[in-house]
């Protein structure tokens, strides 16, 4: 029996999704990780870009939005998660802000070993690290943590 | 994401379609999974070949589903999957954890064996 499609949930936050050029800011919600994809597409679309590299890059930017919505600010309506996208025939570049207080990329582990495959979470950088051709990890104590990845349109 | 359900026998056959990128496509398929496990039914096959592309949420709530399944003597089992899921589940090693099958019938028919 086929059930009925619910279809997608709408963020149900009133607040506001700011977005200017290249640069959107949203509140610091897993809801609007969609809206972020529609973003980053828009702004790809005009590109001669292989849908397999669009693919590679909404993954990566849906794992870094998602590290700083959920790492980054803690989910926080109160703090935003900045996405910048530059795009140019040769490139790919995105940029993810948060506003929380930093962590050590270091400290960051993903094992690999049977008895941690199991585990739900912490694939997010090993993934962007296998998808993307550059991926600069910024922060510092009380500055929150920035995210480049670049992506070479080869 | 969309999300659709049918029963073939008694294994449960979930249909996504579209992104799985966490946040409320996540909620929706990971409380579909655990809807079966509540109701006893233990073999659950999802078919992927129409999702575009999942992210390492998604991939958790496959995990979840597995181990919660495998848990209470079930199994879920993978079809379809798309060339880009399949490099994730290689880059992530989880291709050694779940089973896959080349069509929904395989899989469901693996039940049986």
């Amino acid at each position: 029996m086929t059930q009925p499609d619910k279809g997608p949930v709408r963020p149900r936050h009133n607040v506001k999704i700011v977005r200017k050029n290249n640069r959107m800011e949203i509140p610091s919600s897993l809801d609007y990780l969609p809206k972020v994809d529609q973003f980053v597409e828009s702004k790809l679309k005009k590109l001669r870009i292989k849908k397999d590299q669009l693919v590679d890059i909404a993954i990566s930017v849906s794992e870094i939005v998602t590290n700083a919505v959920m790492h980054g600010n803690k989910n926080d309506l109160g703090k935003k998660v900045k996405i910048n996208v530059e795009a140019s025939p040769s490139q790919v570049e995105v940029i993810v802000e948060d506003e929380g207080t930093g962590f050590d990329p270091s400290s960051v582990e993903c094992r690999l070993d049977p008895e941690s495959l199991l585990k739900e979470a912490g694939r997010g950088i090993l993934i962007v690290d296998s998808l993307m051709d550059k991926v600069e990890i910024l922060c510092g104590p009380g500055k929150g943590t920035k995210v480049k990845i670049v992506k070479l349109l080869r | 994401m969309k999300l659709s359900s049918r029963d073939v026998g008694d294994v449960m056959v979930l249909e996504p379609k579209g992104k799985i990128m966490g946040g409320p496509d996540a909620t929706v398929l990971h409380d579909k999974l655990h809807e079966f496990i509540d109701q006893d039914k233990k073999k659950v096959v999802i078919d992927l070949a129409k999702v575009d592309w999942m992210n390492s949420t998604g991939l958790g709530i496959l995990i979840s589903g597995l181990t919660t399944l495998r848990n209470n003597g079930g199994e879920l089992k993978l079809a379809n999957v798309t060339d880009k899921i399949q490099s994730l589940l290689t880059i992530t090693k989880l291709i050694t954890v779940f089973e896959a099958h080349d069509s929904v019938d395989d899989a469901v028919a693996s039940f049986s064996k």
